[in-house]
């Protein structure tokens, strides 16, 4: 008998652990949301996946899964902050103490960029939206950087806008003398140049502190900043703002070729956008 | 003899060049200058200044809603673009994207000059422009 309910004592422990294996990490994939932490960033991923920048580390959404991708090796006052998209999909992150890094998801590490930069205290990067090798790094007080060879060498090429830059955004809109516009979100609202650097201007008279700026790459002239939370939208490429009705405080923002247009609010929780003006949850 | 005069060559244009500050591969050709200077002050000066010292307020957009003729000297941004860029300008005009009207503000001279006289305009603009600015432009220009 007392081996029979030993055999059986057994039996369910392994099942147990057996269950618990099989059911925690697919409960830890399907519920994203319960991280709750605020996203500082957001951009999507050369296969789709919507890419969420949080205190508690990058995370890779693709429908209702959430896989974690660990972070570069940093000193512990390093700060990932922004995260850009390239042409060609790459993903970079950056933030102070941190520099520029690059990720490749063929063997899932990042590679640091940071060789030829004065210094790893980047505020902002942008990622040319039709050159996959072209670059930009803010560097506060040092100045705007541009590589064009995929972060192997950095030029300083502008002092960039009056203000410090807190977001930073490289546009096809049409019309630029080289090949396209950087947007740069500052303590003072919406800088605009052409991306030969021939001089910063407000784009239309939106003020404030911007932390967020993405742009709609199917009409670019659909510029997009958050100006302390509020989501604002310009249709003439920054020329004129109208402020825009969101489920909360946005945090970050971005153009995913799956779910279009998101937002991140303050909770932590994400919103696509629907062509109604509707937002809906990005994932259930 | 015309070893002397190639070794000459060879050792003194460079020390001239290195003694006058400026580097050699990015100093405008000095013929086609006086050429240039001369076409400016007849087609560009009355818009770009005498001094290529630009509008005043040309940063920001005038009355009409038009950006303002802009400096060509080191002040200005034109050291920005390749010499592609410049002839493309020079030749087909420009309007700012941005512009409340739908003129050209910088005309079109491909009809009124050359190929030739534009490229001489473009070489005595450089000599308007700090050696650093000549240095990033030969590099946009490649």
């Amino acid at each position: 008998m007392n081996a029979f309910i030993y055999r059986l004592k057994s039996a369910l422990s392994c099942f147990v652990l057996v269950a618990l294996a099989a059911v925690i990490p697919a409960l830890a994939q399907a519920q994203p949301e319960l991280d709750g932490q605020p996203v500082k960033a957001l951009t999507s991923s050369s296969s789709g996946a919507l890419l969420v920048l949080r205190d508690s580390g990058l995370f890779a959404i693709d429908g209702n899964a959430a896989t974690e991708i660990p972070l570069p090796p940093s000193d512990s006052g390093a700060q990932p902050t922004s995260l850009a998209k390239g042409a060609d999909g790459t993903t970079y992150l950056a933030g102070p103490g941190l520099g520029v890094w690059r990720y490749n998801s063929g063997n899932e590490s990042w590679q640091s960029l940071n060789n030829t930069l004065p210094d790893l205290e980047v505020t902002a990067i942008a990622a040319h939206a039709t050159q996959p090798e072209t670059v930009y790094a803010y560097l506060g007080e040092k100045g705007m950087f541009r590589s064009r060879d995929g972060g192997a060498e950095w030029a300083k090429v502008d002092a960039g806008p009056q203000e410090p830059v807190q977001a930073f955004l490289h546009s096809d809109m049409p019309g630029s003398m080289e090949s396209g516009w950087l947007f740069a979100g500052t303590t003072r609202g919406v800088a605009r140049s052409m991306d030969c650097f021939c001089f910063w201007g407000d784009a239309g008279d939106l003020r404030g502190t911007v932390s967020a700026i993405s742009y709609d790459p199917a009409a670019p002239e659909n510029v997009y900043a958050v100006v302390e939370g509020q989501l604002h939208h310009s249709t003439d490429g920054g020329e004129t703002w109208a402020s825009v009705k969101t489920p909360g405080t946005v945090t970050a923002l971005t153009f995913s070729p799956v779910k279009g247009f998101v937002t991140a609010v303050e909770g932590g929780n994400l919103f696509a956008h629907g062509d109604g003006g509707e937002w809906t949850p990005v994932y259930e | 003899m015309n070893k002397w005069i190639g070794l000459l060559i060879l050792f003194v244009v460079p020390a001239v060049a290195i003694a006058s500050g400026r580097s050699a591969s990015t100093d405008p050709a000095p013929a086609n200058v006086a050429q240039g200077q001369q076409i400016y002050q007849q087609y560009c000066a009355a818009c770009h200044g005498q001094q290529a010292e630009g509008a005043a307020n040309w940063n920001k957009p005038d009355e009409k809603g038009e950006m303002p003729p802009p400096p060509h000297d080191e002040t200005g941004h034109t050291w920005r673009h390749s010499d592609a860029m410049l002839f493309k300008m020079i030749a087909k005009g420009w309007r700012h994207p941005f512009n409340k009207t739908d003129r050209l503000t910088m005309p079109a001279f491909e009809d009124a000059l050359t190929e030739q006289e534009i490229q001489s305009v473009i070489e005595y603009l450089k000599t308007l422009w700090t050696d650093e600015q000549r240095t990033y432009q030969a590099t946009e220009s490649q």
